[in-house]
């Protein structure tokens, strides 16, 4: 068994230039990709979005506070407890504070400016397009906003968000505006019921900008060198399936076919030779792609040990049910005259695996029951579990898609075995 | 030891092979002799249990090897046609994967593939890759490939094709040694006339999928037995002339060689005579004239009316 291996491996290692193409063409596609990308979605989003608001604080923020714990102390309605979350809520996460602090903050502050300033200032840097819009917070707003939550009180007054024209920018600086408070309401109502505000949980307000950087309570983030390594890395070794089964065909043409089976050497040799050749290099490939695109873009540079374990043992499952497609591909070339047909056939379910995958085009544009097919591919279950991987560490969640996809490998693996030729005959 | 019974193969609706009866005892050496398209190949392959007969049967030992592949396989070594080999392997690489499969003990495999390329002439350059190889190299490469696990019967399917005279020499004398030294029984496919002649103590020919004759060389020649093979050369010759003496009653082949005419004809004691004078009416002399001892060449000509590389 083992020499058909070493024979494959020394095949696959003599030609170097698919060696090479296999290798390089995904690295340098991702490196190509990630750098053009991260141009629209990567950090550098201040180059793309400079946005300026002039913010003009009228409200007394301090007194309003005052006033409004002493309303809550003198409540008879609220139990005492309640009295003390409020107190200690507001006091923590002031609004207009919270508010201008949101603005300024360094998330913020990369790609838009924000200054405090009089109401004539303001209405001049609009005026005069040095800012793209303004912000008043009027007198009274923070108790108008306290009483609406926490009393139900009608509103008295709002914030004016006003701007001399209505641009993209505008739109924007509103919608994200519009968001933190919508989220800080939110927050306010939650504490209201018992709970605690907690102002990192208020999220910047995501208007249509949403990208793989976008920064998630509790899950690590996915970067774009990383998005490119994943898909690229496992559509390639998805190749090598077809590669490597594709060499049956010619071992068949070059007569060496013949000589193995005039040889007496058990059938399934053979295939065994195909099937952990490709898992051993599908295993390889994958592995220097990952790793090569960590030396060339860093594209891991703060994963802990626990990360690498878990992609390596995925990269493994992927590998295996890669050696079982190649498996059953073999197979099926030895059961096929026609080396065309053959050939058509593999291309097509290569390409058909990578695109209901989601390899060549984003999944969302297939129809949902495309979709759930898409998860029953190796490529396309393999991508999904590893996104969920690189973005939640969850081991538990590993289990169940791996044995799925380790199940599928090892039944593919026997329906190949079944379909092999029995007794060697080739016609 | 191989008998194959009435084998017959089809293509589609083509009938390539049609009722052959072959057999091949201990220590023989066959010889399979036919033109391009005759079926040669198609019945080695029956033979060697890489095909299936379309009816008909291949027996080892009176047992069927169409039913239990396995034995046959166990002491046979095949030349193939074409180069079975990997192009992108050394000749050194390629021994050692053939000898692995074979079986060859390992031990004795080293030793083995050195021997077997000293054999075929190519131990200075079994590190290199075998599509860097000429035709020839490759041809020989693809020998040695059959002859390691040292098989019982080995069956050469023209495996001296485009191999350069001395080389081609070389290796009959080797088969010719494994035959009567290590009685190897032999089947062995050519239709370069010499080296069956050299080679084999019995011959089938074949034509359009069909044995047209077998025997040892005495018998087949036997065939020839009421005829004359002769070789004339004229100073002139021309279509008429050529058409006149195939006119001859006695005439029955006649073929136009470098060396000049050479003439078929039933052996009749005046045919010298006749033969002056029709050259003589057309203009023409003869300036030598042979008697040739016949030949499997002959015999194919006397049978099919063609020669065999037509
Ligand atoms: N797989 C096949 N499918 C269809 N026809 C075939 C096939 N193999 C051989 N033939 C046909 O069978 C005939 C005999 O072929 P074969 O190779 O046995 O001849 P051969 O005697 O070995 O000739 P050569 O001296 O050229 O090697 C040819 O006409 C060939 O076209
Ligand atoms: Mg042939």
């Amino acid at each position: 068994m083992l020499t058909f291996l070493k024979k494959d491996l020394l095949l696959f290692w003599r030609d170097r230039k698919e060696l090479l193409i296999v290798i390089t063409l995904p690295l340098l596609i991702i490196v190509v990709l990630s750098f053009a990308l991260s141009g629209l979605f990567g950090e550098d989003q201040s180059e793309n979005y400079d946005l300026s608001l002039s913010v003009v604080i009228e409200d007394n923020e301090n007194e309003a506070l005052e006033e409004f714990i002493s309303s809550v102390n003198q409540s008879q309605e609220l139990p005492e407890d309640v009295k003390e979350a409020l107190t200690t809520g507001v006091r923590e996460a002031p609004p207009v504070e919270s508010l201008i602090q949101f603005l300024m903050s360094p998330d913020m502050e990369s790609w838009m400016t924000v200054e405090t300033m009089s109401e004539s200032a303001a209405r001049e840097s609009v005026e005069n397009e040095s800012k793209n819009a303004m912000l008043v917070i009027p007198e009274g707003y923070t108790t108008s906003l306290l009483n609406r939550i926490y009393f139900e009180q009608e509103a008295e007054t709002a914030l004016e968000f006003s701007a001399k024209d209505t641009a993209f920018e505008v739109d924007m600086i509103q919608s994200i505006i519009q968001g933190f408070v919508d989220q800080m309401n939110l927050q306010y109502v939650i504490s209201s019921a018992g709970g605690t505000i907690d102002p990192a949980e208020v999220q910047m307000p995501v208007g249509g900008i949403e990208t793989l950087e976008e920064e998630q309570s509790s899950s690590l983030t996915i970067g774009i060198d990383q998005y490119f390594t994943i898909s690229m890395g496992v559509l390639f070794v998805l190749f090598l399936a077809s590669t490597i089964a594709s060499r049956t065909g010619s071992e068949k043409r070059e007569h060496t076919f013949s000589r193995v089976i005039l040889s007496n050497a058990p059938p399934l040799h053979f295939l065994f030779g195909k099937t952990s050749s490709t898992f051993i290099l599908a295993f390889l490939q994958i592995l220097i792609i990952f790793i090569g695109s960590h030396l060339i873009l860093g594209s891991f540079a703060d994963r802990s040990l626990t990360f690498w374990f878990g992609t390596i043992l995925i990269l493994l499952v992927y590998s295996f049910s890669i050696a079982g497609l190649t498996s059953i591909l073999t197979s099926i070339s030895l059961q096929i005259k026609n080396q065309d047909v053959v050939d058509g056939l593999f291309m097509g379910i290569i390409m058909l695996f990578g695109t209901i995958g989601g390899s060549f085009v984003p999944i969302y544009v297939m129809p949902q029951w495309l979709r759930q097919i898409g998860e029953f591919t190796p490529n396309g279950q393999t991508l999904a579990v590893l996104m969920e991987w690189f973005q939640y560490e969850n081991f538990s969640a590993l289990w169940v898609p791996l044995l799925i996809l380790a199940g599928l490998s090892a039944a593919a693996i026997m329906g190949s075995i079944l379909l092999y030729p029995k007794k060697g005959e080739t016609s | 030891m191989i008998e194959a019974i009435q084998l017959n193969k089809k293509f589609k609706e083509k009938i390539v092979v049609k009722d052959v009866d072959l057999y091949l005892d201990k220590g023989e050496s066959v010889g399979l002799l036919g033109p391009n398209g005759a079926g040669k190949s198609t019945t080695i392959s029956m033979i060697s249990s890489l095909l299936k007969p379309t009816s008909g049967d291949v027996k080892l030992n009176g047992k069927s090897v169409v039913k239990t592949p396995a034995d046959i396989r166990k002491v046979l070594g095949v030349v193939p046609q074409e180069i079975a080999l990997y192009q992108e392997l050394t000749a050194y690489e390629n021994l050692k994967f053939f000898g692995r499969i074979y079986n060859v003990p390992k031990d004795q495999l080293e030793s083995r593939i050195q021997r077997t390329l000293e054999l075929v002439g190519l131990k200075e350059r079994q590190k290199d890759l075998i599509k860097t190889f000429s035709g020839g190299m490759k041809r020989r490469i693809n020998i040695a490939s059959a002859m390691l696990h040292e098989p019982e019967i080995l069956i050469l399917d023209e495996p001296t094709v485009g191999i350069d005279p001395q080389s081609r020499n070389y290796i009959l004398e080797m088969i010719r040694q494994l035959n009567q030294q290590d009685h190897t029984s032999v089947l062995y496919t050519s239709h370069y006339m010499e080296e069956v002649e050299q080679l084999c103590d019995r011959v089938y020919i074949m034509d359009h999928g069909k044995v047209i004759a077998s025997g040892s060389q005495p018998e087949l020649l036997s065939i020839l037995s009421n005829e004359d093979t002769m070789m004339v050369q004229l100073n002139q010759t021309s279509n008429e002339l050529i058409t006149a003496i195939l006119k001859m009653d006695v005439v029955r082949n006649i073929e136009e060689t470098s060396d000049g005419l050479k003439i078929i004809a039933k052996k009749s004691s005046n045919i010298i005579s006749d033969l002056v004078k029709l050259v003589d009416q057309h203009n023409s002399k003869i300036i030598n004239f042979q008697m040739e001892n016949p030949r499997l060449e002959d015999v194919f000509l006397h049978l099919t009316g063609r020669t065999l590389r037509d």
